[in-house]
């Protein structure tokens, strides 16, 4: 993009979702100008042209200034569409077969590689039949295969290594455009599964192999450290997979990562993503380093964190009926789980919109679940909310589902990517450039939902203790009654100072009786969350629901229409 | 700054400043040309046919093990998926296999796939084979024109289509005898597992549905399961859904394409889910009519009169909205991601 534009767009293409936004510069600095979602098969430019139009609506005079004339004769080209465009696409992660000759080796295998972003599939000459093992390997949406042993090489593997090997070069043979990775001690039959690989490609008669990106690194064998090799154990082979994963189309969860990153830079504060997509979940943690070094990120994807993983199977449907205000059974409840993976965008409001919070929010719990490895160690500062299934729930209501989920002591600030533009920016090659246009646009793409501020370890009985909030509109005194949820109005753009007096001890971060906090407002105000951590709810299905719809109401404005 | 991917999204044709917001609602494919035939191989399968060779409705395309186990045989030659004979020397008996795909070789012993039951997948329509590939898959470029579903269930099949319900209607398990031996049947808006394990046990050869439940869909797989471990030989049959699990009438223009059909040979593909015909598909039908999928409005037909703006919906959430007239006259906003156009 040239420095002389007045305007880009920014285009996040999910794998169910577009989300397109016009960034402009005005006064001098990159605001955002509009922004919507769609389904994925809608055009971009269509959403383009919608965007423009409505701009030049809403306020002609900002849209002059951007060089958007209020009308376009109808059917001539929009001045936009010769606005330069930044985007990234957001594929399903790839798919990667682990095979080892123990349970234990495929299970540090898998790790290392779901740590670097891969689908997994695991099978072991313990617990599989070769049969089974070699049809894995020939699924034709695998494109990279890893094999591994221990280094040095474990009393229990040592015997079918040998076989090992020989099965994973019938398949390099069979499946020439695979990348096969062989780790640890089985490393030293790279002679034999290379021959079968290089074999392969000679025969190769029937084109290109449709389970493998033609622009992904294909065909070769690699040897790479044993799974627990290095400090921290594992992280070298994990370092390999992530350069062999970034070859592949995945390229937005990536840019979201660098985005937040940038955004925790900018705001030097801890920021964590939780991004429910519709093929995966992405989970980032950004720490910001002292003045000119880089943040500390850490950062995981994993299908099961997607908002319905392909096959729902009964934990999947039980932990979203856990989340449900609507009383379904599990067949239905499954039945209206597969027509919303069919379907993302349909049936949205309604008993749609509530079975989509309690989707996201089963989605998080698994998310988190996934991804303990990078869990913070305190609240962060900064919990941003990403990815379509948040895209219909309105704000407050976003804030309860994250309140619910994540069940940290301590106060945390609440927001929403609610233009997809972390993934855009974060495509943005040059750090200074994006910090830059970032440090612009940090206020508009992110809606504040609020602050919430959860204190464990209360004690149960009437009253914990008192609350005043001091805002610009004056001070708010609350009883802080444990188990409750306590809702203080403070609109985005404010700040308050939130003085807690407590009878005994709790931890909000650090233990103590009275605490200052400052903290921002949103649009579900201030969370007082008084409630068990991590959350208790009754058993019987009933009640919870009762309980989940008490606390969503107050939240939810219009919920009953 | 640079662009790091092109995201010029102008897939459809739609015009240039197009101020309709029609391309706003998701164009759905009432046909595909030419669908590609996709059987999924396991180990052990053995294909039947050969790159470039012409298939017929019902000739045998590839034989399914249903009860793989490895063999053990001496010796170093022979290339991973390759046919092995067994040879006289095994210690079987008269009626085992002769041959088995071999896996790999190591120590000089061989391990080669064997079964004695197979079952014969068939072809659901002409066309030509374009890749066999030993263990992973065969697929045909079919002849004609595919109506594509949402999920199939069963093996490719062949039959005479035959509607045996409006686009509303359900089939009940009494409503299937053997009268309809050898038919594709037209079911409207649900079935349930009885009735197709009943409709496969009178020679129907297959059942074309709006929506088929999850349990139902359990339920038939598990039947299918049962018939298979007792090695019963099974006859083509299969399952095309065209839109989901929740119960809805089939879309007019798809049920006017299927009484188009109706008495004519097709086929049916589980992979991709599709029904298949010969000849020239259908014009689309008018570029405005749309069709409401979901809400209050569910199986109407209407006419997109344009973009209504973001309206306030069910539960207070706010939506695209377009506005549709409805054969009444009556003129309503519907979310935009409710509404489906075909072309």
């Amino acid at each position: 993009m040239s420095t002389e534009a007045r305007g880009f767009v920014a285009v996040d293409g999910g794998t169910a979702t577009t989300g397109v936004s016009l960034i402009g510069l005005v006064d001098r600095a990159w605001r955002l100008l509009g922004s919507t979602a769609a389904p994925a098969a809608i055009p971009v430019d269509a959403l383009v042209d919608l965007l423009a139009r409505r701009l030049a609506a809403a306020d002609p005079d900002l849209a002059a200034s951007v060089g958007l004339p209020a009308t376009t004769a109808r059917g001539a080209a929009s001045p936009v569409e010769s606005w330069p465009r930044i985007g990234v696409a957001t594929a399903a992660p790839p798919r990667l077969a682990v095979v080892a000759a123990t349970e234990r080796t495929v299970g540090a295998l898998s790790r290392a590689a779901r740590g670097a972003g891969w689908d997994v599939t695991a099978a072991s000459v313990a617990g599989a039949d070769v049969i089974e093992m070699t049809n894995l390997l020939l699924e034709r949406d695998v494109s990279t295969v890893l094999a591994g042993s221990a280094d040095p090489v474990g009393g229990d593997e040592r015997n079918a290594l040998p076989e090992l090997a020989a099965l994973v070069a019938a398949a390099a043979r069979r499946r020439p455009g695979v990348t096969v990775v062989l780790a640890g001690a089985l490393g030293e039959h790279e002679g034999r599964v290379g021959e079968g690989a290089r074999a392969g490609a000679a025969e190769r008669h029937d084109g290109a192999d449709p389970g493998v990106d033609a622009g992904a690194a294909t065909g070769s064998v690699m040897v790479a450290p044993s799974a627990t090799a290095g400090e921290p154990p594992g992280e070298p082979l994990r370092a390999l997979l992530d350069g062999l994963a970034r070859a592949t189309r995945d390229d937005g969860r990536r840019a979201t990562v660098r985005a937040v990153a940038t955004l925790a830079s900018v705001l030097d504060r801890t920021v964590e993503l939780v991004d429910v997509g519709f093929s995966a979940g992405l989970r980032v943690v950004a720490t910001p380093g002292e003045p000119g070094t880089d943040p500390d990120v850490r950062w995981a994807v994993t299908r099961s964190g997607a908002l319905v993983p392909d096959a729902a199977p009964d934990e999947i449907v039980d932990g979203v009926l856990a989340w449900s205000v609507i009383a379904l059974d599990r067949h239905r409840m499954r039945d209206r789980l597969r027509e919303l993976r069919e379907t993302p965008w349909a049936d949205a409001d309604g008993d749609g919109a509530l079975l989509r919070l309690a989707v996201a929010r089963a989605a998080v719990v698994r998310l988190v679940a996934a991804t303990k490895a990078i869990e913070p160690r305190s609240a962060p500062d900064l919990v941003l909310a990403a990815g379509g299934a948040w895209a219909v729930a309105p704000g407050p209501a976003i804030a309860l589902g994250l309140a619910d989920v994540l069940r940290r002591a301590g106060a945390s600030q609440l927001a929403y990517d609610h233009a997809r533009l972390l993934g855009p920016l974060g495509s943005i090659d040059d750090p200074v450039r994006r910090r830059s246009i970032l440090a612009d646009l940090a206020d508009d793409l992110l809606a504040p939902l609020g602050g919430v501020v959860v204190p464990a370890g209360l004690r149960p009985g009437r009253s914990a203790g008192r609350l005043v909030v001091h805002a610009a509109g004056g001070s708010t005194e609350l009883d802080l009654v444990p188990g409750g949820l306590e809702l203080v109005d403070l609109p985005p753009g404010e700040s308050a100072v939130a003085e807690l007096q407590f009878r005994d001890q709790v931890s909000l971060g650090t233990r103590g009786r009275r605490f200052a906090l400052e903290l921002g407002g949103g649009l579900g105000g201030l969370l007082i969350d008084l409630r068990d951590v991590p959350l208790r709810l009754p058993d019987r299905l009933e009640r919870r629901r009762e309980l989940l719809a008490a606390w969503q109401q107050s939240l939810w404005a219009g919920i009953e229409q | 700054m640079t662009a790091t991917l092109d995201v010029d999204g102008r897939s459809d044709g739609s015009p240039r400043g197009s101020t309709s917001g029609l391309e706003l609602v998701a164009l759905s494919r009432l046909t595909f040309g030419h669908p590609t035939l996709r059987i999924g191989l396991s180990v052990g399968d053995r294909p039947l046919v050969a790159v470039g060779e012409t298939v017929t409705p019902g000739g045998a395309l590839v034989d399914v093990l249903r009860d793989p186990r490895i063999e053990i045989l001496a010796g170093d030659e022979g290339t991973p998926g390759a046919r092995v004979h067994l040879g006289l020397g095994q210690a079987r008996d008269g009626d085992g296999p002769a041959d088995g795909e071999l896996l790999f070789t190591e120590s000089g012993r061989r391990r080669v796939v064997v079964g004695d039951h197979v079952e014969t997948i068939e072809a659901p329509a002409s066309g030509v084979v374009r890749s066999v590939r030993p263990g992973i898959e065969v697929t045909v470029e079919l002849d004609g024109s595919g109506l594509p579903g949402t999920l199939g269930l069963g093996v490719p099949t062949h039959g005479r289509l035959e509607l045996a319900t409006d686009e509303g209607g359900e089939l009940r398990p009494g409503s299937v005898d053997v009268g309809r031996a050898g038919t594709i049947l037209v079911v409207g808006s649900r079935v349930d597992a009885e009735t197709l394990t009943r409709a496969r046990a009178m020679g129907v050869r297959g059942v074309v549905v709006a929506a088929l439940p999850g349990k139902d869909t359990r339920d038939f797989a598990a039947s299918e399961r049962r018939q298979r471990a007792a090695l019963h030989r099974l006859p083509p049959f299969a399952v095309l859904v065209l839109e989901g699990a929740i119960r809805r009438p089939i879309a007019p223009p798809v049920m006017d394409l299927l009484r188009s059909l109706d008495g004519r040979e097709v086929g049916l593909s589980v992979e991709p889910p599709a029904l298949v015909f010969e000849g020239e598909p259908p014009p689309p039908p008018q570029p405005d009519l749309v069709v409401v999928r979901h809400g209050p409005f569910a199986g109407r037909t209407g006419t997109f009169v344009g973009l209504a703006g973001i309206r306030r919906f069910r539960a207070g959430v706010h939506l695209e909205a377009a506005s549709v007239r409805f054969p009444t006259g009556e003129t309503r906003p519907v979310p935009l991601a409710d509404l489906v156009r075909f072309g």
